[in-house]
């Protein structure tokens, strides 16, 4: 199978003044199969955001090598560096404050086809379109984000993930804000636009829900203190931790 | 105790909005006055009638005339195109100079942000007219060098807004989703972070409308800004100031001019931040 994401050493130290450097994310390898759904696991402040963000270059890594789809893009900038975010995109936690407060969804979702040369015209169509296949009627393009409620914006947010067709997406606790009804349906959702995406799609699902990740997962990785502790099929990782980190983890929500 | 707070707020909301619709109007009006003040002189403001000189208001010159028996009413209606219009220049230049100084440094942060900040401490650090005094002394003065010194000590004030709600809007989870979506740092600065952080810029302009008005008549009036015969509130007053214990209308005219538009501009400046206020926002529904 190919590999759509290669991480390999990723490393980030925060260095601030007056304190010691904190190492959030410490030799962090893994990789992501096409069509496959990768979740991470950890608790708060194991480096699981961290590890995402330095994915999609939002914050630069200290150290480490970021492959996707067999190009090296840890270090690529400016336009090379836009042109990557046509791959790889990202759905956030906070549905409502990942749109701008200012302006409309359909405008959101728009922005990286906009970007990518699609004509005002052809992108309202692709917006509509990319709505309903997100299970949201076209005329939500004209709302704004404090106008719809969190579920039905985080499927916008979706939506604007998807717009561009990217081969890769990464919910960094995409449902973890949402109640438990609607999380399932966001699961759901993300269930059926992968089997009818475009093109294959990967997810890289990082949650904190185990019982999430072993129902939409196919392998896992737990992660503690900026380390890869363990990684494998859900199933066999709860069934059978090999990691104290891991079986702690699990005997908490058992 | 939740209905009283609940009629508050009901009589607040509608004086906010009655308050902008009265001080907009007024402002509005004296800037359409200022467009067509030459229209609107019943006299010609530079005729010379020395016969008629110092005249005590009447129905003829409703506020008299000055020592070479100009009109004092047209010279007023036509002093608050000079008086407005370089104030509003004023205002443009130093939200616009400064805002943008402020986006940048904000955005790009590092050794730009330290290079423009200490630029913009020691303009902050000089006391206002000496530093007026000084590029008079330099350029010489004018209306136009008055401008430039103003200007030049007034923008850091915006500067310093601008780069603190450019810094908040970076940390927020939409700026990272329209990176992710491919925008070009000036898409996202003129796309997403101006139209976010323009509004409590623009009230501090609509404050600073007064301010700056009171300044440069301030200037015209010790001779920095304006030169007589051009009518200008500040160089009327001080041109006519020795007569104000003969005939007082010369100096109080222009004077009482620049009180009403001053407030005009005040009030309107104060209720404009009331009505961006958040508070008063969720009250507006
Ligand atoms: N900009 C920063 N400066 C300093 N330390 C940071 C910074 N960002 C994150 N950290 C630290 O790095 C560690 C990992 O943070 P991260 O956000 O990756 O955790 P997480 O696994 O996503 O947690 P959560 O489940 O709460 O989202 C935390 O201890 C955090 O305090
Ligand atoms: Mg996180």
């Amino acid at each position: 199978m190919e590999k759509v994401l290669e991480v390999s050493n990723l490393t980030r130290v925060f260095k601030e003044k007056n304190k010691q450097d904190f190492t959030a994310v410490s030799h962090v390898d893994f990789c992501l199969y096409e069509g496959e759904c990768l979740g991470i696991i950890g608790e708060s402040g194991s480096g699981k955001s961290t590890t995402v963000n330095m994915i999609t270059r939002l914050i630069e890594p200290t150290d480490g090598t970021i492959i996707l789809e067999g190009e090296d893009i840890t270090h690529k900038k400016g336009k090379q560096l836009r042109n990557i975010y046509k791959k790889m995109q990202m759905v956030f936690q906070s549905p409502v404050e990942s749109f701008d407060p200012r302006r409309t969804l359909g405008d959101g979702i728009a922005e990286s086809l906009k970007n990518n040369g699609y004509s005002k015209k052809e992108a309202s169509k692709a917006v509509e379109r990319v709505l309903e296949k997100c299970g949201l009627d076209g005329s939500f393009a004209l709302k704004y984000p404090h106008e719809v409620s969190g579920g039905q914006c985080q499927r916008a947010a979706i939506a604007r993930a998807l717009a561009i067709t990217p081969s890769l997406l990464i919910c960094d606790e995409a449902t973890s804000a949402l109640d438990v009804t609607i999380q399932k349906e966001i699961i759901e959702l993300l269930r059926s636009l992968r089997e009818n995406h475009d093109r294959k799609l990967s997810i890289l699902f990082i949650c904190h829900d185990l019982a999430l990740v072993q129902d939409f997962c196919d392998r896992v990785i737990v992660m503690h203190d900026g380390v890869i502790v363990e990684q494998g099929k859900p199933d066999e990782i709860i069934k059978n931790p090999q990691n104290d980190y891991t079986k702690r983890l699990i005997d908490s929500v058992l | 105790m939740s209905t009283p707070t609940i009629r508050k707020q009901k009589v607040k909301r509608t004086s906010v909005k009655t308050r902008l619709i009265i001080f907009g109007t007024l402002a509005a009006l004296l800037l359409i006055g200022s467009i067509f003040s030459s229209h609107l002189t019943p006299y010609d403001p530079y005729l010379q009638d020395l016969s008629n000189a110092k005249a005590a208001p009447s129905m003829e010159h409703l506020l008299g005339t000055d020592r070479y028996g100009r009109d004092m009413l047209s010279r007023v209606i036509i002093g608050s195109r000079t008086s407005i219009y370089s104030t509003l220049l004023l205002v443009a230049i130093i939200t616009a100079f400064g805002t943008a100084v402020g986006v940048i440094c904000g955005w790009f942060g590092k050794w730009i942000d330290v290079i423009l900040m200490r630029i913009s401490d020691m303009f902050l650090a000089f006391p206002g007219l000496v530093f007026a005094l000084a590029v008079a002394g330099v350029l010489g003065g004018g209306l136009q060098n008055a401008i430039i010194a103003l200007a030049a000590i007034s923008w850091p004030k915006y500067a310093r807004i601008a780069r603190s709600q450019t810094l908040a809007q970076k940390e927020t989870v939409y700026l990272r989703a329209a990176k992710l979506s491919g925008s070009s740092t000036v898409k996202i600065i003129f796309k997403h972070i101006l139209p976010n952080i323009i509004g409590p810029i623009l009230v501090t302009s609509m404050l600073d409308i007064g301010t700056m008005m009171m300044e440069l008549a301030g200037l015209s009036f010790l001779g920095l800004g304006a030169k007589p015969p051009t009518a200008e509130w500040g160089s009327m007053m001080s041109d006519t100031r020795s007569l104000i214990t003969i005939v007082p209308w010369v100096t109080l005219a222009p004077g009482i001019a620049i009180f009403i538009s001053v407030m005009i501009f005040n009030l309107l400046g104060d209720t404009i931040r009331d009505y961006a206020d958040p508070k008063n926002r969720e009250v507006r529904g």
